[in-house]
Protein backbone atom coordinates (compact mmCIF):
# COMPACT_ATOMS: atom_id res chain seq x y z
CA UNK A 1 0.00 0.00 0.00
CA UNK A 2 1.18 3.40 -0.82
CA UNK A 3 2.00 5.58 1.80
CA UNK A 4 -0.42 8.33 0.89
CA UNK A 5 -3.16 5.57 0.65
CA UNK A 6 -1.88 4.17 3.96
CA UNK A 7 -2.86 7.62 5.53
CA UNK A 8 -5.81 8.11 3.77
CA UNK A 9 -7.67 4.83 5.10
CA UNK A 10 -8.26 3.97 8.78
CA UNK A 11 -9.06 0.17 9.83
CA UNK A 12 -12.74 -0.50 9.95
CA UNK A 13 -13.98 0.08 13.52
CA UNK A 14 -11.34 2.72 14.31
CA UNK A 15 -12.51 6.32 14.66
CA UNK A 16 -11.19 9.68 15.28
CA UNK A 17 -12.77 12.89 16.81
CA UNK A 18 -11.54 15.78 16.43
CA UNK A 19 -11.66 19.60 17.80
CA UNK A 20 -15.14 21.15 18.99
CA UNK A 21 -16.67 17.41 18.19
CA UNK A 22 -14.30 16.30 20.44
CA UNK A 23 -14.93 18.65 22.92
CA UNK A 24 -18.51 18.19 22.66
CA UNK A 25 -17.50 13.79 23.16
CA UNK A 26 -16.18 14.88 26.31
CA UNK A 27 -18.57 17.28 27.97
CA UNK A 28 -21.14 14.62 26.85
CA UNK A 29 -19.24 12.27 29.07
CA UNK A 30 -18.93 14.45 31.60
CA UNK A 31 -22.28 15.08 31.96
CA UNK A 32 -23.72 11.43 32.25
CA UNK A 33 -20.46 10.24 34.81
CA UNK A 34 -22.08 13.36 37.20
CA UNK A 35 -25.24 11.49 36.69
CA UNK A 36 -23.70 8.47 37.72
CA UNK A 37 -22.15 9.77 40.60
CA UNK A 38 -24.58 11.28 42.06
CA UNK A 39 -26.78 8.19 41.95
CA UNK A 40 -23.55 7.11 43.81
CA UNK A 41 -21.94 5.30 41.34
CA UNK A 42 -18.34 4.74 41.04
CA UNK A 43 -15.83 4.59 38.44
CA UNK A 44 -13.95 1.84 37.33
CA UNK A 45 -11.70 1.18 34.39
CA UNK A 46 -11.07 -1.74 32.73
CA UNK A 47 -8.20 -3.61 30.65
CA UNK A 48 -7.98 -2.74 26.50
CA UNK A 49 -7.22 -6.06 26.26
CA UNK A 50 -7.71 -9.75 28.05
CA UNK A 51 -7.89 -13.38 27.10
CA UNK A 52 -10.35 -14.43 24.54
CA UNK A 53 -10.66 -17.72 25.68
CA UNK A 54 -12.43 -16.43 29.75
CA UNK A 55 -14.89 -14.66 27.37
CA UNK A 56 -15.81 -16.81 24.32
CA UNK A 57 -18.62 -19.07 26.11
CA UNK A 58 -20.19 -15.67 26.40
CA UNK A 59 -19.86 -14.38 23.16
CA UNK A 60 -22.70 -14.49 20.51
CA UNK A 61 -21.89 -16.41 16.96
CA UNK A 62 -23.40 -13.19 15.37
CA UNK A 63 -20.97 -11.39 17.01
CA UNK A 64 -17.35 -13.38 16.99
CA UNK A 65 -16.26 -12.06 13.76
CA UNK A 66 -16.66 -8.51 14.96
CA UNK A 67 -13.47 -9.34 17.92
CA UNK A 68 -9.93 -8.15 16.95
CA UNK A 69 -8.08 -11.38 17.99
CA UNK A 70 -4.39 -11.36 18.28
CA UNK A 71 -1.66 -13.70 19.81
CA UNK A 72 0.84 -12.00 22.73
CA UNK A 73 4.08 -13.29 22.83
CA UNK A 74 3.47 -16.48 24.93
CA UNK A 75 1.05 -17.64 22.20
CA UNK A 76 -2.27 -16.99 24.03
CA UNK A 77 -5.25 -15.81 22.04
CA UNK A 78 -6.16 -12.30 23.08
CA UNK A 79 -9.15 -9.72 22.73
CA UNK A 80 -9.61 -6.15 22.48
CA UNK A 81 -12.01 -4.67 24.42
CA UNK A 82 -15.30 -4.97 21.96
CA UNK A 83 -17.99 -5.23 25.42
CA UNK A 84 -17.13 -3.33 28.44
CA UNK A 85 -19.63 -5.64 30.35
CA UNK A 86 -17.82 -8.73 30.12
CA UNK A 87 -14.20 -7.46 31.03
CA UNK A 88 -16.02 -5.66 33.85
CA UNK A 89 -17.41 -9.06 35.45
CA UNK A 90 -13.66 -10.47 35.10
CA UNK A 91 -12.86 -7.48 37.32
CA UNK A 92 -15.12 -7.32 39.79
CA UNK A 93 -14.99 -11.11 39.96
CA UNK A 94 -11.65 -11.24 41.17
CA UNK A 95 -11.52 -7.94 42.92
CA UNK A 96 -15.26 -8.64 44.84
CA UNK A 97 -15.45 -9.61 48.55
CA UNK A 98 -18.60 -9.90 50.55
CA UNK A 99 -18.26 -6.96 52.27
CA UNK A 100 -18.23 -4.72 49.09
CA UNK A 101 -22.18 -5.24 48.55
CA UNK A 102 -23.92 -3.55 47.34
CA UNK A 103 -21.83 -2.42 44.69
CA UNK A 104 -22.64 0.82 42.22
CA UNK A 105 -20.22 1.48 39.47
CA UNK A 106 -20.19 3.04 36.13
CA UNK A 107 -17.79 3.01 33.01
CA UNK A 108 -17.26 5.02 29.67
CA UNK A 109 -14.75 3.77 27.34
CA UNK A 110 -13.61 2.73 24.00
CA UNK A 111 -14.55 -0.32 22.09
CA UNK A 112 -13.04 -1.95 19.33
CA UNK A 113 -14.87 -4.05 16.80
CA UNK A 114 -15.07 -4.31 13.01
CA UNK A 115 -17.59 -2.98 11.15
CA UNK A 116 -18.22 -3.95 7.82
CA UNK A 117 -17.45 -1.46 4.68
CA UNK A 118 -21.56 -1.22 4.49
CA UNK A 119 -21.80 -0.79 8.35
CA UNK A 120 -20.84 2.79 8.52
CA UNK A 121 -23.05 4.07 10.93
CA UNK A 122 -23.56 1.27 13.36
CA UNK A 123 -20.90 3.74 15.37
CA UNK A 124 -19.95 1.10 17.89
CA UNK A 125 -16.85 3.04 19.15
CA UNK A 126 -17.73 4.28 22.73
CA UNK A 127 -19.71 2.36 25.61
CA UNK A 128 -20.77 4.17 28.96
CA UNK A 129 -22.95 1.78 31.40
CA UNK A 130 -23.40 1.57 35.15
CA UNK A 131 -24.03 -1.60 36.86
CA UNK A 132 -25.38 -2.41 39.84
CA UNK A 133 -24.41 -5.70 41.76
CA UNK A 134 -25.61 -7.14 44.99
CA UNK A 135 -29.23 -6.12 44.90
CA UNK A 136 -32.10 -9.01 44.02
CA UNK A 137 -35.29 -8.95 42.47
CA UNK A 138 -37.87 -5.83 42.29
CA UNK A 139 -35.71 -3.34 44.08
CA UNK A 140 -32.15 -3.76 42.16
CA UNK A 141 -34.58 -3.75 38.32
CA UNK A 142 -36.18 -0.64 39.75
CA UNK A 143 -33.08 1.05 40.60
CA UNK A 144 -31.46 0.59 37.15
CA UNK A 145 -34.50 0.91 35.29
CA UNK A 146 -35.03 4.59 37.11
CA UNK A 147 -31.06 5.44 36.19
CA UNK A 148 -31.93 4.54 32.80
CA UNK A 149 -35.08 6.35 32.34
CA UNK A 150 -33.28 9.86 34.34
CA UNK A 151 -30.22 8.92 31.81
CA UNK A 152 -32.55 9.19 28.51
CA UNK A 153 -34.43 11.99 29.78
CA UNK A 154 -30.95 13.84 30.48
CA UNK A 155 -30.16 13.06 26.97
CA UNK A 156 -32.98 15.30 25.76
CA UNK A 157 -33.58 12.96 22.83
CA UNK A 158 -36.96 11.04 22.28
CA UNK A 159 -36.91 7.72 23.08
CA UNK A 160 -38.73 4.45 23.98
CA UNK A 161 -37.94 1.60 26.29
CA UNK A 162 -38.66 -2.02 25.62
CA UNK A 163 -39.04 -4.41 28.22
CA UNK A 164 -39.19 -7.60 28.58
CA UNK A 165 -37.57 -10.88 29.89
CA UNK A 166 -35.02 -13.62 28.75
CA UNK A 167 -36.38 -15.69 31.46
CA UNK A 168 -40.11 -16.44 30.18
CA UNK A 169 -38.45 -18.09 27.37
CA UNK A 170 -35.69 -19.82 28.80
CA UNK A 171 -37.55 -22.82 30.72
CA UNK A 172 -38.25 -23.71 27.15
CA UNK A 173 -34.50 -23.98 25.84
CA UNK A 174 -33.81 -26.82 27.88
CA UNK A 175 -35.40 -29.15 25.51
CA UNK A 176 -34.31 -27.41 22.44
CA UNK A 177 -30.70 -28.30 21.27
CA UNK A 178 -28.08 -25.41 21.35
CA UNK A 179 -28.62 -24.20 17.64
CA UNK A 180 -32.24 -24.42 17.78
CA UNK A 181 -31.97 -22.17 20.50
CA UNK A 182 -30.16 -19.65 18.17
CA UNK A 183 -32.27 -20.05 15.53
CA UNK A 184 -35.49 -19.41 17.82
CA UNK A 185 -33.80 -16.42 19.65
CA UNK A 186 -33.05 -14.62 15.79
CA UNK A 187 -36.85 -15.74 15.25
CA UNK A 188 -37.84 -13.91 18.06
CA UNK A 189 -35.71 -10.93 17.21
CA UNK A 190 -37.14 -10.46 13.58
CA UNK A 191 -40.56 -11.52 14.74
CA UNK A 192 -40.92 -14.86 12.84
CA UNK A 193 -43.62 -16.09 14.94
CA UNK A 194 -44.35 -19.09 12.96
CA UNK A 195 -40.44 -20.58 12.92
CA UNK A 196 -41.12 -20.02 16.51
CA UNK A 197 -44.10 -21.92 17.03
CA UNK A 198 -42.42 -24.48 14.98
CA UNK A 199 -39.01 -24.76 16.81
CA UNK A 200 -40.97 -24.92 20.19
CA UNK A 201 -43.25 -27.76 19.22
CA UNK A 202 -40.49 -29.90 17.06
CA UNK A 203 -39.09 -29.43 20.67
CA UNK A 204 -41.10 -30.92 22.96
CA UNK A 205 -43.15 -28.16 23.71
CA UNK A 206 -46.65 -28.68 23.62
CA UNK A 207 -48.93 -26.94 20.87
CA UNK A 208 -51.17 -25.21 23.05
CA UNK A 209 -48.29 -24.10 25.25
CA UNK A 210 -46.05 -23.20 21.55
CA UNK A 211 -49.47 -20.93 20.74
CA UNK A 212 -50.01 -18.88 24.05
CA UNK A 213 -45.49 -18.29 23.35
CA UNK A 214 -46.15 -17.06 20.25
CA UNK A 215 -48.93 -14.90 21.21
CA UNK A 216 -46.81 -13.45 24.15
CA UNK A 217 -43.60 -12.87 22.38
CA UNK A 218 -45.74 -10.96 19.53
CA UNK A 219 -47.08 -8.42 22.20
CA UNK A 220 -45.84 -4.79 22.07
CA UNK A 221 -47.85 -2.15 24.25
CA UNK A 222 -48.00 -0.04 27.11
CA UNK A 223 -47.53 -1.45 30.49
CA UNK A 224 -51.78 -0.85 30.67
CA UNK A 225 -52.38 -3.38 27.89
CA UNK A 226 -49.70 -5.29 28.60
CA UNK A 227 -52.03 -6.05 32.32
CA UNK A 228 -55.04 -5.84 29.89
CA UNK A 229 -53.46 -8.99 27.54
CA UNK A 230 -52.24 -11.28 29.74
CA UNK A 231 -55.28 -11.79 31.89
CA UNK A 232 -56.80 -12.38 28.62
CA UNK A 233 -54.46 -15.43 28.09
CA UNK A 234 -55.56 -18.81 29.59
CA UNK A 235 -52.77 -19.14 32.60
CA UNK A 236 -53.81 -23.21 32.32
CA UNK A 237 -51.01 -22.93 29.21
CA UNK A 238 -48.11 -21.60 31.12
CA UNK A 239 -45.48 -23.89 32.88
CA UNK A 240 -45.14 -23.03 36.78
CA UNK A 241 -42.01 -20.82 35.89
CA UNK A 242 -43.43 -19.26 33.37
CA UNK A 243 -46.58 -18.06 35.17
CA UNK A 244 -44.22 -16.93 37.85
CA UNK A 245 -42.06 -14.88 35.34
CA UNK A 246 -44.49 -12.99 34.11
CA UNK A 247 -45.98 -12.50 37.63
CA UNK A 248 -42.83 -10.96 38.44
CA UNK A 249 -42.78 -9.18 35.23
CA UNK A 250 -45.98 -7.35 36.31
CA UNK A 251 -45.16 -6.61 39.51
CA UNK A 252 -42.00 -4.65 38.34
CA UNK A 253 -44.18 -2.46 35.74
CA UNK A 254 -46.57 -1.93 38.73
CA UNK A 255 -43.70 -0.67 40.92
CA UNK A 256 -41.88 1.11 38.02
CA UNK A 257 -45.38 2.88 37.53
CA UNK A 258 -45.32 4.04 41.09
CA UNK A 259 -42.17 5.57 40.97
CA UNK A 260 -41.83 7.24 37.71
CA UNK A 261 -43.25 8.13 34.42
CA UNK A 262 -44.05 4.82 32.39
CA UNK A 263 -45.07 6.97 29.20
CA UNK A 264 -42.17 5.49 26.59
CA UNK A 265 -41.74 2.43 28.54
CA UNK A 266 -43.43 -0.32 26.08
CA UNK A 267 -43.31 -4.27 27.19
CA UNK A 268 -41.87 -5.98 24.06
CA UNK A 269 -41.72 -10.14 25.30
CA UNK A 270 -39.84 -10.06 21.79
CA UNK A 271 -37.03 -8.66 23.44
CA UNK A 272 -34.70 -11.35 24.72
CA UNK A 273 -31.95 -9.52 25.56
CA UNK A 274 -28.38 -8.58 23.84
CA UNK A 275 -26.51 -10.98 25.60
CA UNK A 276 -26.78 -14.74 26.24
CA UNK A 277 -26.07 -14.34 30.08
CA UNK A 278 -29.43 -12.10 30.69
CA UNK A 279 -31.20 -14.14 33.10
CA UNK A 280 -34.59 -11.70 33.86
CA UNK A 281 -35.27 -8.40 32.98
CA UNK A 282 -33.69 -6.93 29.66
CA UNK A 283 -34.62 -3.83 27.83
CA UNK A 284 -33.24 -1.66 24.43
CA UNK A 285 -33.63 1.84 24.10
CA UNK A 286 -34.60 3.01 20.94
CA UNK A 287 -34.27 6.25 19.16
CA UNK A 288 -35.71 7.83 15.93
CA UNK A 289 -33.11 8.25 12.99
CA UNK A 290 -31.09 5.26 14.75
CA UNK A 291 -31.12 2.01 12.88
CA UNK A 292 -30.97 -0.74 15.69
CA UNK A 293 -31.03 -0.26 19.74
CA UNK A 294 -28.46 2.25 21.26
CA UNK A 295 -29.48 1.26 24.77
CA UNK A 296 -29.52 -2.51 26.06
CA UNK A 297 -29.48 -3.73 29.52
CA UNK A 298 -31.00 -6.44 31.73
CA UNK A 299 -30.31 -8.47 34.80
CA UNK A 300 -27.81 -10.89 34.87
CA UNK A 301 -27.65 -13.04 38.26
CA UNK A 302 -25.29 -15.80 37.27
CA UNK A 303 -22.43 -14.00 35.12
CA UNK A 304 -20.24 -12.89 38.26
CA UNK A 305 -20.28 -16.04 39.58
CA UNK A 306 -18.79 -17.77 36.35
CA UNK A 307 -15.76 -15.14 37.19
CA UNK A 308 -15.25 -16.41 40.27
CA UNK A 309 -17.91 -13.97 42.68
CA UNK A 310 -21.22 -15.31 43.67
CA UNK A 311 -23.65 -11.98 43.64
CA UNK A 312 -26.53 -10.92 41.37
CA UNK A 313 -26.12 -7.77 39.05
CA UNK A 314 -27.86 -5.76 36.53
CA UNK A 315 -26.95 -2.97 34.40
CA UNK A 316 -26.99 -1.42 31.36
CA UNK A 317 -25.12 -0.08 28.81
CA UNK A 318 -25.24 2.53 25.74
CA UNK A 319 -23.19 3.26 22.74
CA UNK A 320 -22.75 6.83 23.25
CA UNK A 321 -21.35 7.71 19.57
CA UNK A 322 -24.73 6.11 18.03
CA UNK A 323 -26.32 8.93 19.68
CA UNK A 324 -24.38 11.69 19.94
CA UNK A 325 -24.35 13.62 16.67
CA UNK A 326 -28.45 13.99 17.94
CA UNK A 327 -27.51 15.44 20.98
CA UNK A 328 -27.90 19.63 21.61
CA UNK A 329 -25.36 21.26 21.02
CA UNK A 330 -25.26 23.22 23.82
CA UNK A 331 -22.12 21.58 25.27
CA UNK A 332 -20.06 24.08 22.48
CA UNK A 333 -18.21 26.86 24.73
CA UNK A 334 -17.70 29.92 22.77
CA UNK A 335 -14.24 31.24 23.48
CA UNK A 336 -13.32 34.83 23.29
CA UNK A 337 -9.97 36.36 22.42
CA UNK A 338 -8.48 38.43 25.46
CA UNK A 339 -7.95 42.31 24.67
CA UNK A 340 -4.30 43.80 25.39
CA UNK A 341 -1.20 45.27 23.43
CA UNK A 342 0.95 42.77 24.70
CA UNK A 343 1.18 38.96 26.13
CA UNK A 344 0.95 39.93 29.56
CA UNK A 345 -2.18 41.90 29.05
CA UNK A 346 -4.20 39.62 27.28
CA UNK A 347 -3.00 36.61 30.26
CA UNK A 348 -4.62 39.72 32.50
CA UNK A 349 -7.57 40.24 30.97
CA UNK A 350 -8.02 36.77 29.86
CA UNK A 351 -7.54 35.76 34.10
CA UNK A 352 -10.45 37.93 34.91
CA UNK A 353 -13.06 36.89 32.24
CA UNK A 354 -12.35 33.18 33.06
CA UNK A 355 -12.65 34.14 36.65
CA UNK A 356 -16.38 35.66 35.18
CA UNK A 357 -16.83 31.80 33.55
CA UNK A 358 -15.90 32.95 30.17
CA UNK A 359 -13.95 30.68 27.49
CA UNK A 360 -11.31 32.66 26.46
CA UNK A 361 -7.79 32.06 24.98
CA UNK A 362 -5.19 34.72 24.26
CA UNK B 1 -42.37 10.39 15.23
CA UNK B 2 -43.48 7.71 17.85
CA UNK B 3 -46.02 5.16 18.36
CA UNK B 4 -48.42 7.12 19.64
CA UNK B 5 -47.83 10.82 18.28
CA UNK B 6 -46.78 10.49 14.60
CA UNK B 7 -45.11 13.31 12.84
CA UNK B 8 -43.65 12.08 9.53
CA UNK B 9 -44.21 10.08 7.15
CA UNK B 10 -43.61 6.23 7.60
CA UNK B 11 -40.29 5.85 4.81
CA UNK B 12 -41.00 3.03 2.53
CA UNK B 13 -38.19 1.79 -0.15
CA UNK B 14 -39.40 0.01 -3.22
CA UNK B 15 -37.14 -1.38 -6.23
CA UNK B 16 -37.15 0.22 -9.06
CA UNK B 17 -38.29 -2.06 -12.25
CA UNK B 18 -41.51 -4.03 -12.77
CA UNK B 19 -41.77 -4.73 -8.63
CA UNK B 20 -42.32 -1.39 -7.99
CA UNK B 21 -44.88 -0.56 -10.57
CA UNK B 22 -46.74 -4.16 -8.97
CA UNK B 23 -46.01 -2.42 -5.38
CA UNK B 24 -47.46 1.16 -6.62
CA UNK B 25 -50.76 -1.03 -8.16
CA UNK B 26 -51.34 -2.18 -5.00
CA UNK B 27 -50.83 0.89 -3.38
CA UNK B 28 -52.99 2.58 -5.59
CA UNK B 29 -55.88 0.04 -5.09
CA UNK B 30 -55.86 0.90 -1.71
CA UNK B 31 -56.16 4.57 -1.89
CA UNK B 32 -52.11 5.20 -1.52
CA UNK B 33 -51.44 7.48 -4.63
CA UNK B 34 -47.92 8.70 -5.56
CA UNK B 35 -45.45 9.02 -8.37
CA UNK B 36 -42.06 9.53 -9.21
CA UNK B 37 -42.08 12.92 -11.46
CA UNK B 38 -39.43 13.98 -13.51
CA UNK B 39 -36.89 11.06 -12.67
CA UNK B 40 -37.32 12.20 -9.33
CA UNK B 41 -36.06 8.71 -6.48
CA UNK B 42 -38.34 10.47 -3.99
CA UNK B 43 -42.18 10.86 -3.68
CA UNK B 44 -45.00 11.89 -0.66
CA UNK B 45 -48.27 10.28 -0.97
CA UNK B 46 -51.44 12.85 -1.69
CA UNK B 47 -52.10 12.21 2.10
CA UNK B 48 -48.45 12.69 3.26
CA UNK B 49 -48.41 9.73 5.62
CA UNK B 50 -45.82 7.62 3.52
CA UNK B 51 -42.96 8.95 1.70
CA UNK B 52 -41.06 6.35 -1.02
CA UNK B 53 -37.44 6.10 -2.16
CA UNK B 54 -37.13 4.44 -5.19
CA UNK B 55 -33.82 2.54 -5.32
CA UNK B 56 -32.12 -0.01 -6.70
CA UNK B 57 -33.37 -3.58 -6.09
CA UNK B 58 -29.75 -4.46 -4.44
CA UNK B 59 -29.67 -1.88 -2.36
CA UNK B 60 -33.29 -2.07 -1.14
CA UNK B 61 -31.85 -3.83 2.15
CA UNK B 62 -28.97 -1.54 2.94
CA UNK B 63 -31.41 1.27 2.91
CA UNK B 64 -33.91 -0.42 5.20
CA UNK B 65 -30.64 -1.87 7.54
CA UNK B 66 -29.39 1.47 8.11
CA UNK B 67 -33.09 3.21 8.83
CA UNK B 68 -33.15 5.25 6.02
CA UNK B 69 -36.26 3.86 4.47
CA UNK B 70 -37.44 2.12 7.62
CA UNK B 71 -40.09 -0.55 5.51
CA UNK B 72 -39.27 -1.72 1.95
CA UNK B 73 -40.51 -4.38 -0.83
CA UNK B 74 -37.83 -6.68 -1.65
CA UNK B 75 -37.57 -10.16 -3.26
CA UNK B 76 -36.03 -13.14 -1.05
CA UNK B 77 -33.59 -13.19 -3.28
CA UNK B 78 -32.04 -9.92 -2.32
CA UNK B 79 -32.62 -10.56 1.28
CA UNK B 80 -30.71 -13.76 1.21
CA UNK B 81 -27.60 -12.37 -0.40
CA UNK B 82 -27.59 -9.23 2.10
CA UNK B 83 -27.81 -11.64 5.18
CA UNK B 84 -29.08 -8.57 6.96
CA UNK B 85 -31.73 -9.09 10.26
CA UNK B 86 -35.49 -8.13 8.96
CA UNK B 87 -38.91 -8.03 10.06
CA UNK B 88 -40.93 -10.19 7.05
CA UNK B 89 -44.08 -8.54 7.82
CA UNK B 90 -46.01 -10.01 4.98
CA UNK B 91 -45.31 -12.04 1.82
CA UNK B 92 -47.15 -11.00 -1.28
CA UNK B 93 -48.39 -13.13 -4.74
CA UNK B 94 -47.11 -10.66 -7.28
CA UNK B 95 -43.30 -10.63 -7.98
CA UNK B 96 -42.73 -14.53 -7.13
CA UNK B 97 -40.14 -16.91 -9.26
CA UNK B 98 -38.00 -19.73 -8.31
CA UNK B 99 -34.39 -20.11 -7.51
CA UNK B 100 -33.18 -22.69 -9.76
CA UNK B 101 -30.09 -24.86 -11.12
CA UNK B 102 -29.67 -24.77 -15.09
CA UNK B 103 -27.65 -26.23 -17.79
CA UNK B 104 -27.02 -26.97 -21.19
CA UNK B 105 -30.59 -28.28 -22.93
CA UNK B 106 -30.27 -32.51 -22.66
CA UNK B 107 -27.99 -32.45 -19.63
CA UNK B 108 -28.20 -32.96 -16.42
CA UNK B 109 -27.44 -32.34 -12.71
CA UNK B 110 -25.31 -34.53 -12.16
CA UNK B 111 -22.06 -34.99 -9.17
CA UNK B 112 -19.80 -37.37 -8.39
CA UNK B 113 -18.20 -36.67 -5.24
CA UNK B 114 -15.83 -33.64 -6.86
CA UNK B 115 -16.59 -30.14 -6.58
CA UNK B 116 -19.45 -28.95 -8.14
CA UNK B 117 -18.33 -25.49 -10.26
CA UNK B 118 -21.36 -23.02 -10.15
CA UNK B 119 -21.33 -19.75 -12.08
CA UNK B 120 -23.81 -17.22 -10.24
CA UNK B 121 -25.39 -13.73 -9.13
CA UNK B 122 -26.72 -15.51 -5.45
CA UNK B 123 -23.02 -16.53 -3.83
CA UNK B 124 -24.76 -16.98 -0.26
CA UNK B 125 -27.49 -18.59 -1.40
CA UNK B 126 -25.30 -20.67 -3.67
CA UNK B 127 -22.98 -21.70 -1.24
CA UNK B 128 -25.29 -22.63 1.51
CA UNK B 129 -27.80 -24.72 -0.55
CA UNK B 130 -24.47 -27.29 -1.56
CA UNK B 131 -23.36 -27.13 1.52
CA UNK B 132 -26.60 -28.17 3.14
CA UNK B 133 -26.53 -30.99 0.50
CA UNK B 134 -22.98 -31.91 1.66
CA UNK B 135 -21.54 -30.79 -1.53
CA UNK B 136 -18.64 -28.94 -2.24
CA UNK B 137 -18.81 -26.15 -4.62
CA UNK B 138 -16.79 -23.92 -6.64
CA UNK B 139 -18.65 -20.75 -7.06
CA UNK B 140 -17.96 -17.98 -9.95
CA UNK B 141 -19.27 -14.72 -9.35
CA UNK B 142 -20.91 -12.90 -12.15
CA UNK B 143 -23.09 -10.05 -12.27
CA UNK B 144 -25.58 -10.49 -15.18
CA UNK B 145 -25.79 -12.33 -18.63
CA UNK B 146 -25.56 -15.48 -16.64
CA UNK B 147 -26.91 -18.00 -19.28
CA UNK B 148 -23.64 -17.46 -20.98
CA UNK B 149 -21.66 -19.20 -18.10
CA UNK B 150 -22.36 -22.44 -19.81
CA UNK B 151 -22.42 -21.78 -22.99
CA UNK B 152 -19.39 -20.52 -22.99
CA UNK B 153 -18.15 -23.54 -21.04
CA UNK B 154 -16.89 -21.14 -17.35
CA UNK B 155 -19.14 -23.38 -15.34
CA UNK B 156 -21.57 -26.41 -16.33
CA UNK B 157 -24.52 -24.97 -14.06
CA UNK B 158 -25.92 -21.75 -13.06
CA UNK B 159 -27.83 -20.80 -10.23
CA UNK B 160 -30.36 -18.08 -11.29
CA UNK B 161 -34.07 -17.21 -10.70
CA UNK B 162 -36.09 -18.59 -13.47
CA UNK B 163 -39.90 -16.81 -14.09
CA UNK B 164 -41.18 -18.02 -17.65
CA UNK B 165 -37.95 -19.64 -18.30
CA UNK B 166 -37.72 -17.80 -21.97
CA UNK B 167 -34.53 -16.59 -21.52
CA UNK B 168 -33.01 -20.09 -20.72
CA UNK B 169 -34.36 -21.67 -23.98
CA UNK B 170 -33.53 -18.99 -26.02
CA UNK B 171 -29.51 -19.73 -25.07
CA UNK B 172 -30.30 -23.41 -25.52
CA UNK B 173 -30.08 -24.09 -21.77
CA UNK B 174 -33.08 -25.52 -19.57
CA UNK B 175 -33.87 -26.25 -15.67
CA UNK B 176 -32.37 -28.96 -13.76
CA UNK B 177 -33.53 -28.24 -10.51
CA UNK B 178 -35.82 -25.92 -8.40
CA UNK B 179 -33.74 -25.51 -5.33
CA UNK B 180 -36.41 -22.90 -3.50
CA UNK B 181 -39.37 -20.33 -4.55
CA UNK B 182 -38.44 -16.93 -3.74
CA UNK B 183 -41.42 -14.83 -2.84
CA UNK B 184 -41.51 -11.14 -2.56
CA UNK B 185 -41.62 -9.46 1.04
CA UNK B 186 -42.72 -6.46 3.08
CA UNK B 187 -39.48 -5.49 5.30
CA UNK B 188 -39.22 -3.69 8.17
CA UNK B 189 -36.07 -2.50 10.49
CA UNK B 190 -36.37 -4.43 13.37
CA UNK B 191 -35.91 -0.77 15.66
CA UNK B 192 -37.90 1.62 13.10
CA UNK B 193 -40.71 -1.02 13.91
CA UNK B 194 -40.37 -1.29 17.62
CA UNK B 195 -40.60 2.91 17.29
CA UNK B 196 -43.37 2.67 14.64
CA UNK B 197 -45.46 -0.75 15.15
CA UNK B 198 -48.83 0.90 15.82
CA UNK B 199 -48.48 3.09 12.43
CA UNK B 200 -47.01 0.00 10.25
CA UNK B 201 -49.41 -2.58 11.58
CA UNK B 202 -52.08 -0.42 10.43
CA UNK B 203 -50.47 -0.19 7.12
CA UNK B 204 -49.87 -3.48 7.17
CA UNK B 205 -53.20 -4.54 7.28
CA UNK B 206 -54.53 -1.85 5.22
CA UNK B 207 -52.63 -2.71 2.22
CA UNK B 208 -53.78 -6.58 2.89
CA UNK B 209 -56.92 -5.49 3.53
CA UNK B 210 -58.15 -7.87 0.23
CA UNK B 211 -57.30 -11.55 0.85
CA UNK B 212 -56.76 -10.86 -3.20
CA UNK B 213 -53.40 -9.44 -2.54
CA UNK B 214 -52.07 -12.20 0.00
Amino acid sequence: MSRKKRLLQIPQGAEGIYLEEALKHKMVIRRIEDLYVRWGYLPIETPVFDFFDTYRPYIPADQLDKIYRLMDREGDLLMLRSDVTLFLCKQMGLALNGSDLPLRVFYGDTILRHQNFEDISKNEFFQMGAELIGVPGTDGDLEVLCLAVELLESLGIQWKLHLGSSAILAPLFSSLQTDNVQELHQAVLVRDFSTMKTLLTEGGVPDATAEVMKDLCSFIGTPREFEQFTAGINQSFYAGDIYNELARLKNLLAALDRVTDTANIRVDLSELGSQTYHTGMVFQGYTPGIDSAFLSGGRYDRLLDDFGFDACAAGFSFLLRKIEGMLPHNERPCAISAKGNSFEERLGNAKVLRAQGKTVHL
Amino acid sequence: MTDTTPATPLTIALPKGRLQEQVQELFRRKGIEFSFENRKLVALDKSGGFQFFLVKNSDLPTYVNHGIAGLGFCGEDVLYEHGGSFIRLSDFPFGGTSMCIAGKKGGSFEHHGGTVTVATKFTSFTRDYFHKEGLPVEIIKLNGSVELAPVLGLAPYIVDLVETGTTLKANNLEVYQKLSDIKVYLIANPAYYKLYYRQINAFTQKILASTADR
